[in-house]
């Protein structure tokens, strides 16, 4: 975390500087109770006296700019989150400074020496497990003090609830857990995941979550190259007005791209080749997948600050933006066409998940089987999906053939059929005897004998009242799904 | 000079769009899906869900526990988007409604025997107010009258492919009968081949046509 100062501030007077809530503040509107993330009417309330100044993210950005290339020579794959925070992950680097406390003090010092260049910044710098962890472990430090957690959980525990307003999406939630008597992580972690699933719905779950130190699920797959958006320009971009036009186009581009495959974003990589110069490229991370405002944003924010710093001399004449990261949750949002209709959606499949219990409200992904009974894995709504444990890609033998089943028992159910020289003639259905007008089988499904299973037969019998898949084992009949 | 009927081929395809149109579920509209079970109607209940969930999450809600998404991602639903909500205490049911109502895009519903009228017409309404088009399946009798916008009764199924032990069960044809203000007041008949993917044809050469009588 780095203090960005702003050299257009008044220097003696009390600052507050704002977007829609705040986004910092001196010292002396602190004391006076506003807090970082507040909204900002809220803040202008209780600190009247200060010189309000709006946020400048392109700026900040560009000013920020001289203090990711450092941290970028020490580790690299430095990923930005806004300007004045990044997240760097260390495993390989920690291995090369000899330890976590040795590469936080070499990343401070390194950061103290820029001070003297840069005026008014001072770094923060928090090592834990997780992005989320070592946001607070930077964010709870003083200046030129490395907040090394070796026990996230246990840092995690003692921290207020307020610390969840960005990540939990909201205060209203936060405001909820303490009138329930929860003010810190720690006791939000003890209650049962279960109960603030059911209450809560996703944002409940993702709080718990972070408060028992599992940072946010992101589910890393395999990005296929075409999925990256490139535009060369024969003119080099010099001017910020060609450049934000080139950063919202291709920005645009790519989400609309992933969009038709249904995923979303959580890191980007933007690459910039100059006339004459290195190419530069940084990697930008967002906690929710980036929407088409938010990944615009973010990539106009490098561009000036590239442009502005001198960093591409010469002019841009390539520009690349290539998603890092697709998880689930991007993929849901992916398929939205709205951000409204996935919350509102969530609110009414908890409320039914509060009426019904967890195992009321399913989803379900296809996984392989030779029975329509194995061929669904279930996992609750709000939960992650459970790994397949069979390859649904395989070719499973045997397997009972399209259309599938539109109703099928959880458990084979037994069914009375009568039999005529071995040929299905009639089903018993209810009170009434149907005759089995055609059928096709029997497919022997052969049971695996060393766990008990028996060998059985299976037949689509269809009657004037529907069709049926009907599994018949040692002389009985079952009813395995009805084709309705 | 009298004429007895006029064939033209405009109003037929205008005829085949409509009935086209009868397998989209429409926002803030009720479709009620009647028939005997074993008619093809779940199926055909959860291709409806197959457009909405190309746009927001979708939810099936079983009363019985039976039934299998499989079939529903063959019809087109998109899988990390079908919501299945398990509903078997008929008491709730009228509850669990209304709170998908309040928020999903699409909802394919069985409705429990016994489901009392006064209920049913809040949930319509309720529809109506959030914009959610919904399908219902009635387990009993029929929906009160002026609670679904369209109603599709199904007359008939038949399978093709089976044969005395030899292939198996390809394709089904499903003869269903178009009624209420969603059939602008009139009844038709039509057909729908069904083979297990999610191809599902209108065949509108079964459509009953109406001798018009004019003069010319």
């Amino acid at each position: 975390m780095w203090s960005l100062g702003r050299p257009d501030a008044p220097s003696d007077d009390p600052v507050l500087i704002v977007d829609d809530r705040v986004a910092g503040a001196t010292d002396d509107v602190l004391a006076a109770g506003v807090g970082l993330g507040m909204p900002r009417r809220e803040a202008e309330a209780l600190a009247p006296f200060a010189t309000v100044l709006t946020r400048d993210p392109g700026e900040e950005s560009r000013r920020f700019d001289p203090v990711v290339e450092v941290i970028e020579d020490l580790i690299p794959r430095v990923e930005m989150v806004s300007p004045g925070l990044v997240f760097v992950p260390i495993d390989g680097a920690v291995r090369f400074y000899g330890g976590e406390d040795a590469l936080a003090e070499r990343v401070v010092k390194e950061l103290d020496r820029l001070v003297g260049h840069e005026r008014g910044g001072h770094a923060l710098v928090g090592v834990a497990d997780g992005p989320f962890a070592a946001r607070w472990a930077a964010a709870t430090t003083d200046v030129g003090r490395p907040n090394v957690i070796t026990d996230t959980v246990g840092f995690l525990a003692g921290l207020d609830l307020v610390t969840l307003r960005e990540s939990a999406n909201g205060d209203e939630l936060i405001d909820t857990f303490r009138w329930l008597g929860v003010s810190t992580l720690g006791e939000l972690a003890r209650l049962p995941r279960e109960a603030l699933v059911t209450r809560f719905g996703s944002p409940g779950l993702l709080a718990h979550r972070l408060a028992s130190g599992e940072d946010r699920f992101v589910d890393p797959r395999e990005i296929p190259p075409e999925f990256a958006v490139d535009a060369g320009f024969e003119e080099p971009l010099e001017t910020l007005d060609e450049v934000a036009f080139a950063a919202r186009a291709l920005a645009e581009r790519l989400l609309k791209g992933l969009r038709a495959s249904g995923v979303a974003p959580h890191r980007v990589s933007i690459l910039a080749e100059a006339a004459a110069g290195e190419p530069r490229e940084r990697i930008w991370r967002s906690a929710d997948p980036f929407t088409e405002k938010a990944l615009s944003d973010r990539v106009w924010w490098q561009l000036r600050a590239w442009v502005e710093s001198g960093g591409v001399p010469g002019g841009i004449t390539r520009l690349r933006i290539a998603p890092a990261d697709l998880s689930d949750e991007g993929r849901q949002l992916g398929l939205l066409q709205d951000e409204t209709s996935r919350i509102e959606s969530e609110r009414a499949l908890a409320r039914a998940q509060a009426l019904l219990g967890p195992d009321g409200v399913l989803q379900g992904r296809a996984q392989g089987g030779r029975m329509p009974q194995e061929r669904v894995a279930w996992s609750r709504w709000g939960e992650p999906l459970v790994e397949e444990d069979r390859d649904a890609s395989a070719p499973w033998p045997g397997a009972t053939p399209s259309p599938s089943p539109a109703l099928v028992p959880p458990r084979l159910q037994p069914l009375e059929v009568e039999w005529d020289e071995g040929l299905p003639a009639r089903v018993r259905l209810g009170t009434r005897w149907e005759p089995v007008l055609t059928w096709s089988g029997p497919w022997r499904l052969s049971g695996r004998w060393w766990a008990g299973e028996r060998d059985a037969d299976r037949y689509q019998l269809v009657t004037s009242a529907g069709a049926f898949l009907c599994v018949v084992s040692e002389g009985r009949a079952f009813l395995a799904g009805v084709y309705d | 000079m009298g004429i007895e009927s006029v064939e033209l081929r405009a109003p037929l395809l205008d005829l085949e769009e409509r009935e086209e149109g009868f397998l989209r579920l429409q926002p803030g509209r009720v479709t009620e899906l009647a028939g005997v079970p074993g008619t093809g109607l779940t199926r055909l209940g959860l291709r409806l869900l197959a457009a909405p969930s190309r746009i927001a999450p979708v939810v099936a809600l079983d009363t019985r526990g039976w039934i299998s998404p499989e079939a529903a991602w063959e019809t087109g639903v998109i899988p990390e988007n079908l919501v299945i909500v398990r509903c078997d205490q008929p008491q709730i049911w009228p509850k669990v409604t209304a709170a998908l109502l309040e928020g999903v895009r699409a909802l394919y519903a069985e409705v429990p025997v016994g489901a009392k009228e006064q209920d049913l017409r809040r949930l319509a309404a309720l529809a109506r107010a959030r914009s959610v088009a919904v399908a219902m399946r009635p387990m009993g009798k029929s929906l009160p009258s002026g609670v679904a916008h369209l109603r599709l009764r199904a007359l008939g199924v038949t399978w093709e492919g089976a044969d005395r032990g030899h292939g198996r069960l390809k394709r089904r044809r499903l003869v269903l009968e178009a009624s209420g203000k969603g059939a602008s007041g009139v009844t038709r008949r039509f057909e729908v081949e069904d083979e297990g993917s999610d191809i599902v044809r209108v065949v509108s050469d079964v459509v009953v046509g109406e001798t018009r009588r004019a003069i010319g």
